[in-house]
């Protein structure tokens, strides 16, 4: 059988599709990871807390992610932040109301100061009880 | 022609892989989101090794740039630094206003216990006042002690010392050779001064980190070996050594008017401690400087002032009374009282309502001491932690005059040879 040989013109030919292919290729990837960026998502305002019926009456539970305390009473539920309006820092919930581990404010059971060097209450945050069956929480 | 295309190809190929192999190394950015500022910052992408600086400023919360400023988006070190305010060192007074300072940190009042920037600024630990006077009165330049200089000018209308303003001080127009030289050699141990730094046990920071930033062990066992480290920390459990990175690290040579430093070397805590040539009773010298001497003679109460005597004014008879009088007490019912603030930023004690601590002769709770049922107290050290036990003067065979209440006096019977 005869060997075909490969002309120079082709060789050339071949070469530059080959290498526009992969530069095409390469520049197709990076213009997709380019339009696919996410910059840093927003702070969330509104967080997703599942059912009603998760919570216990009676319960105080500790939603880190928020940080808030959701309070379940006899008349519905209610949401404390545990951010301490102060400077900011997470305050830590105690049996008797919250304190914060930074510069030790203290707040009572209903988040009102029970001593400085916070001047304010902590924040009541909003609780819906959605159409989807969930209850939403509102930072905002 | 073909073969200059085949060789664009090729670049063009070349000049791609070359992106994204820069693409894939370069360096990821590690976001932090500070809940006070809520602003976005790359600081911790290289100094996510750093310790938390202090319990009260958790980098959750403050972020870095809002203490040390910083361009909080560049990854590059040169750009990410050039606009830090402070250097290393954001507590320099230079700058302490801009990354310590507001109503709710450290420059708002003394009702709130938040005035440290105003109280060490006009403290005499920065003015250096006392020795300014005490100097340019020594050699005629100044007809009284009172302080007329400071290391820097200050106002200070509201002083409630009688001193409303200082001027700075500056050798170069003191006629008098001494106070030139006093001035070019002696003016290293303020707050503000850049210290000598040796490499060595004497090393520290300038402002408020000279004694908040502790860079010298804790503990005998490393004294004189120890190096200063930089180190992110802030702390108001703060060792004796660190006072005596300034107040113990040699003299001033009145008759040169150079400073000498300190030769001998100490193998115990007794030795180490203040000057060699001082007495002490046992207690000087097994607490901490800070287990007696209190926020307002560390830092001032706010007020120029002309003497370390003038601020300075704890006495044994402060936690040990005399022998007709017991040591002033407090009953702790207000929940704002300034004893819970102080405790719970170095929580050597659980301080509660109703607990009695000795106070000074000015209200200042000695937050650390605790009124046993007994009539003893316990004291425990601030920055070791250790418990003491203490019985007051009176009912005691002391046979001191209770009108000689100076240290001087007790020492007469109380003093530890070294």
């Amino acid at each position: 059988m005869r060997e075909e040989k490969l002309s120079r013109r082709d060789f050339l030919k071949l070469a530059r599709n080959g290498l526009l292919t992969l530069s095409g290729l390469l520049g197709l990837a990076g213009l997709l990871r380019y339009l696919s960026y996410q910059s840093q998502p927003p702070v969330p305002t509104e967080f997703i807390l599942g059912a009603p019926t998760d919570y216990a009456p009676g319960s105080r539970t500790v939603l880190s992610q928020v940080p808030a305390l959701l309070i379940r009473s006899t008349s519905g539920f209610t949401a404390l932040s545990l951010v301490c309006p102060h400077l900011g820092c997470t305050v830590d919930p105690q049996p008797d109301g919250f304190t914060c581990p930074c510069h030790g404010s203290r707040f009572g059971l209903q988040g009102q100061v029970v001593h400085g060097p916070a001047g304010k209450a902590l924040t009541v945050l909003r609780v819906e009880n959605a159409p989807d069956g969930k209850l939403h929480l509102f930072t905002n | 022609m073909r073969r200059l295309i085949v060789i664009a190809s090729a670049l063009l190929l070349l000049t791609l892989l070359g992106i994204a192999w820069w693409d894939g190394h370069r360096v990821k950015p590690i976001a932090l989101i500070p809940t006070l500022t809520g602003k976005e910052e790359y600081c911790l992408t290289c100094h996510s090794d750093l310790p938390e600086i202090s319990k009260s400023h958790p980098v959750k919360t403050f972020g870095c740039v809002i203490c040390h400023g910083g361009e909080p988006l560049a990854l590059d070190a040169t750009l990410a630094h050039s606009t830090l305010r402070g250097g290393a060192n954001p507590a320099d007074y230079s700058v302490v206003q801009a990354n310590c300072g507001g109503t709710n940190c450290h420059s708002g009042t003394a009702a709130t216990f938040s005035d440290d920037i105003q109280r060490s600024t006009t403290s005499i630990q920065d003015t250096y006042a006392g020795a300014i006077a005490v100097m340019r009165y020594t050699y005629g330049a100044q007809s009284s002690l009172q302080a007329q200089f400071g290391t820097s000018a200050i106002q200070d209308p509201l002083s409630t010392s009688g001193i409303t303003s200082l001027k700075m001080f500056d050798p170069q127009t003191e006629t008098n050779p001494e106070l030139r030289l006093f001035g070019q050699n002696c003016l290293t141990c303020h707050l503000s001064a850049q210290p000598l730094q040796n490499g060595g046990r004497y090393d520290h920071f300038t402002g408020c980190a000279a004694c908040h930033t502790p860079t010298q062990a804790p503990d005998l066992t490393s004294v004189n070996t120890k190096t200063a480290t930089l180190v992110h920390q802030l702390t108001t459990a703060i060792p004796y050594t660190q006072c005596d990175a300034c107040h113990n690290r040699g003299n001033y040579d009145l008759r040169t008017m150079t400073f000498q430093p300190r030769t001998d070397t100490a193998t115990t805590r007794l030795q180490d401690y203040y000057q060699p040539i001082a007495q002490f009773t046992k207690c000087e010298w097994t607490l901490d400087c800070i287990d007696c001497h209190t926020r307002t003679e560390a830092m001032g109460d706010g007020s120029l002032y002309s003497s370390k005597l003038d601020i300075q004014y704890i006495q044994c008879q402060t936690c040990h009374g005399t022998l007709t009088s017991l040591p002033k007490t407090r009953t702790l019912t207000d929940p704002n009282d300034l004893a819970f603030r102080l405790a719970q930023l170095n929580p050597v004690v659980t301080l509660q309502l109703g607990d009695t601590i000795l106070v000074t002769d000015k209200g200042e709770p000695l937050w650390n001491t605790r009124l046993l049922p007994d009539g003893t107290y316990h004291l425990v050290g601030k920055a070791t932690g250790q418990v003491f036990t203490f019985k007051p003067v009176m009912g005691s065979g002391c046979l001191q005059n209770p009108d000689d209440q100076s240290s001087a006096s007790c020492h007469q019977c109380h003093s530890v040879q070294r």
